[in-house]
């Protein structure tokens, strides 16, 4: 069985990996948090071959020439990714020409596909990988529709063959932000809302009478229109930032009225009606280590919201932390730990950082660590959950990445203060 | 969920960073002109009854690890730390068997009640950006004292917190130091006796504000003249009133110079008698603003938002001037692009006085966890930093830098009872505050809902018969 897995597998993924030199690694008597349901695996080890899981067991023997990694008292888990970042997308906030996660352009509503502006040389990959995260949903902000456009899945390579999938998601809010957007009210988000998806859904089945020349009078652009096709065909999710719990309820509704496929976005008061949203099978998109009522949407906010909402059978998927969510999108591990703290069991929150995310954005092949998937691979020093546990060894795809980024050069370059003079020409 | 983001983000970039603390005040060179001291402390500690914490792990804040170790507290004062001796047999018993003990935490960075939650368009109260001086304002008289974000932080064991002024202004006004308690009034969680604070910024965010308004600052250089412009004034007003007041113990009067609110407070700074917290990212401004400091005689307590404190922390060490610092915030600005995660264990290393700050109502929750970060950062490549050491980042070393080290941020006899009780070692993300004393008073109590208190924001506001928690 595992012959055969692994041979179709390397028939069928050769190619991705064609012009990577991945090596063979055997990962040692490691603590293996498999994000599957095997569970947890002590003393157990992992071979890895062309960039994915070839065996997993205890005392693996193998013949071929293969790197060793020694993960006794260690802990292995998939590499992790954060649900909801800009990495890629920006070097620095506050200096607008390295910004491309936002556009001004009218025109660009659901249209507005944030791939091709992907850096994969951006100085926050290496730093989030160094640091155990090897994948991420990257996905646009603001702009001037409710719709804030199409995102992306990526792995945390520094070349284009990070891009996993161009677009595997859209993006609107509903709530403060959505009524800003539409004139100030959250009933004219809804309609805003609604229209677009009638009028799309209208425009899918008489395309062919919409031609360039024509007159149309549509609530959206025909472009971003066309957009939405995916969404009501339920190619992708629709993520809707949405917080106060009645809100969620009517996006729910509206949800199942264009029988679409949600991911309910913030969501801080969705512990509330957890029970409506683990029987809609909706999963939420959240960072459980937010609970301060910042807003007058997210008053009920809490820190156990993730064991609420887990308890109650609601698939997670985990960002964070807060504002820093891009730059150290990696930090998605404190923010499960606080989840894990505050009653949610650890493995479902490393679930929640690895398999959920995958599933729910149709990232194929990623987040587990069963045979014939890719090997996104961490090692860690200990608790992958604990906040003094680092990262040994880091695997994209079963490439060995270097523990190296632009910080721990500068780091080096002053961890002792002598001899300043000469630390230009020290690299 | 994007525009909350972008809303925290100008929230961070624009209003929230703007600090400078002096460490060790100067020693008082005259009397203060402000004759008669409005606003003054009124808080009063609870009378507390004693009691004794045993059998815990202990982390001092002074460098020290006590295992089995017993606490007693009276008249809301530690009294003894100690293994073996004798508590009154009538003395309330707190078994801290397997758990851990520290000072009461101090954040030395918090807009707590002027930036509170929620964040709407009428409780933005931090930055006066009408001018890029304004000595004159004190951070105390925008305070709403029903911040629900403050019991929060006391449930992260947060005993006394310093509230800033933002940084849109070079000279942004006075900080001031609170106590972790319920009080209708400013006036009464004031931190007794404690210095104020004078909010300066380098960098970014003053030349911006202004900047965009086209007039000076424009650029950093602009900034740099703003700041000495604005102590020029403030030594010839200094003078005027300290020669004012010798004249009146001579016998010879002079005339009474008139009252400036602006340059009462930077005066008070020249005299030692308020600390200076500096809001400064880049090395090469932490040194230009060490040399006005110099050129006008006044001491930086701290750097705040101190992300390039490893590059001089040698200077910070011979120059006695904190850095406070985040676990690992970067990228949102230029002057934030050279952090590194090990920044406050090499500032640590070098000997210099490291703080853990939060500038966030989130951050100030978790100082544990962000210590446990930046301590593991340094471990990692190399250092041996322990608990022992590392709790003085959000215990001691604030204190000091906010002129309150003789009387909280240790566990030393005869300071203020300010403790927490943690479930685990405090730098495990599994540890919680359980139990949070405040002058020797049970303040918050995890496993006792009647002993966790509510704002009066959080009142009936989710549930009318209910509160938000």
């Amino acid at each position: 069985m595992r012959m055969i897995i692994r041979s179709s597998f390397i028939l069928l993924f050769l190619s991705v990996n064609f012009n990577v030199a991945a090596e063979n690694f055997l990962i040692k008597n490691a603590t293996i948090h498999t994000a599957s349901k095997q569970g947890v695996l002590d003393e157990t080890d992992v071979y890895i071959s062309d960039g994915f899981i070839m065996q997993i067991g205890k005392n693996l023997k193998i013949k071929s020439k293969h790197t060793l990694i020694d993960a006794t008292n260690k802990h292995v888990t998939p590499g992790l990714i954060n649900a909801s970042t800009q990495i890629g997308l920006v070097e620095i906030d506050a200096a607008s020409s390295t910004v491309d996660y936002t556009t001004k352009n009218k025109s660009q509503g659901a249209s507005f596909t944030i791939a091709p502006a992907i850096n994969f040389r951006s100085t926050l990959l290496p730093q989030n990988r160094i640091n155990g995260l090897t994948r991420a949903i990257v996905r646009p902000v603001g702009g001037s529709s409710i719709f804030h456009g199409q995102g992306t899945a990526i792995a945390l390579l520094s070349s284009s063959q990070g891009m996993i999938n161009e677009v595997n998601a859209m993006y609107a809010s509903y709530g403060i932000a959505g009524s800003k957007i539409s004139g100030g009210s959250r009933a004219s988000a809804y309609m805003a809302l609604d229209k677009a998806l009638e009028e799309a859904n209208y425009l899918r089945h008489n395309r062919s009478q919409y031609k360039p020349g024509f007159d149309w009078h549509f609530s959206q652009s025909v472009q971003d229109l066309d957009a939405l096709k995916a969404v009501l065909e339920k190619k992708i999710p629709l993520v809707v930032s949405v917080h106060r719990s009645d809100d969620i309820l009517k996006i729910i509704a509206l949800a199942k009225k264009y029988s679409i496929r949600l991911i309910l976005d913030g969501a801080s008061e969705a512990w509330m009606v957890a029970d409506q949203i683990a029987r809609d099978k909706v999963p939420v998109l959240m960072d459980p280590f937010m609970n301060l009522p910042s807003s007058f949407e997210s008053l009920a906010i809490r820190l156990d919201a993730a064991a609420i909402l887990n308890r109650a059978g609601v698939k997670l998927i985990f960002t964070g932390i807060d504002f820093q969510a891009t730059h150290n999108g990696f930090l998605v591990r404190q923010s499960a730990g606080s989840a894990v703290s505050y009653g949610m069991p650890a493995e479902d929150a490393i679930k929640a950082m690895t398999i959920n995310t995958a599933e729910v954005f149709g990232i194929k092949n990623y987040g587990k660590i069963t045979v014939g998937m890719d090997a996104d691979i961490v090692v860690w020093d200990g608790d992958p959950l604990e906040l003094t546990t680092n990262p040994d060894a880091v695997l994209i795809k079963g490439i060995n990445q270097p523990l190296v980024s632009r910080a721990t050069r500068l780091r080096d370059r002053y961890w002792d203060l002598q001899d300043i003079q000469n630390k230009a020409f020290m690299r | 969920m994007n525009i909350k983001k972008n809303t925290r983000l100008i929230f961070v970039v624009l209003i929230a960073t703007f600090n400078i603390i002096g460490c060790n005040p100067v020693s008082n060179q005259a009397e203060s002109t402000d004759v008669k001291k409005p606003f003054l402390s009124t808080y009063v500690a609870t009378p507390s009854e004693s009691f004794v914490i045993e059998h815990a792990t202990v982390l001092t804040g002074t460098g020290k690890q006590l295992d089995d170790t017993s606490i007693l507290v009276e008249d809301g004062k530690i009294k003894l730390v100690g293994q073996n001796f004798y508590a009154p047999a009538n003395t309330k018993r707190y078994d801290a068997n397997g758990k851990w003990v520290t000072p009461g935490i101090i954040d030395v960075h918090s807009h707590l009640g002027v930036y509170p939650s929620p964040g709407i368009e009428s409780t933005q109260d931090g930055n006066e950006m009408t001018a890029p001086v304004t000595a004159e304002v004190w951070a105390e008289h925008s305070v709403w004292t029903q911040d629900p974000g403050m019991q929060l932080a006391l449930a992260g064991g947060v005993t006394t917190f310093q509230v800033l002024p933002g940084s849109g202004n070079l000279i942004g006004g006075r900080g001031v130091t609170l106590k972790n308690v319920f009080s209708r009034s400013v006036q009464g969680m004031k931190f007794p006796n404690a210095p104020h604070s004078l909010k300066m910024a380098c960098g970014e965010n003053p030349k911006r504000v202004y900047g965009s308004k086209g007039r000076s600052p424009a650029t950093r250089m602009g900034n740099v003249a703003g700041y000495r412009a604005a102590w020029i004034k403030a030594e010839e007003y200094r003078k005027k009133w300290d020669e004012y007041t010798e004249s009146l113990d001579s016998g010879k009067e002079k005339d009474k110079p008139k009252r400036d609110l602006q340059l009462d407070t930077l005066a008070e700074v020249l005299r030692g008698n308020i600390l200076v917290h500096n809001h400064c990212y880049r090395a090469e401004e932490m040194l230009v603003m060490i040399d006005i400091a110099k050129e006008f005689g006044y001491k930086i307590a701290a750097f705040h938002h101190a992300v390039e404190a490893y590059k001089v922390a040698d200077v910070l060490a011979k120059e006695n001037i904190c850095a406070a610092m985040w676990a690992d915030w970067w990228g949102f600005k230029h002057e934030a692009f050279d952090q590194v995660r090990e920044n406050a264990a090499m500032v640590d290393n070098a000997k210099a006085c490291a703080i853990i700050h939060s500038d966030s109502a989130i951050g100030i929750q978790h100082l544990n966890q962000e210590s446990a970060k930046a301590m593991s950062a340094g471990n990692k490549n190399g250092l041996s930093l322990e608990p022992k050491d590392v709790i003085a980042w959000i215990t001691s070393n604030p204190a000091k830098a906010m002129g309150i080290a003789e009387q909280t941020g240790s566990l030393e006899e005869n300071k203020m009872a300010d403790i927490v009780i943690w479930s685990h070692n405090p730098f495990s993300i599994y540890a919680k505050a359980e139990k949070v004393f405040i002058d020797g008073v049970l303040k918050y109590d995890r496993d006792n809902r009647s002993k966790q208190p509510v704002s009066d924001f959080d009142l009936g506001i989710t549930d009318p018969q209910g509160e938000r928690l």
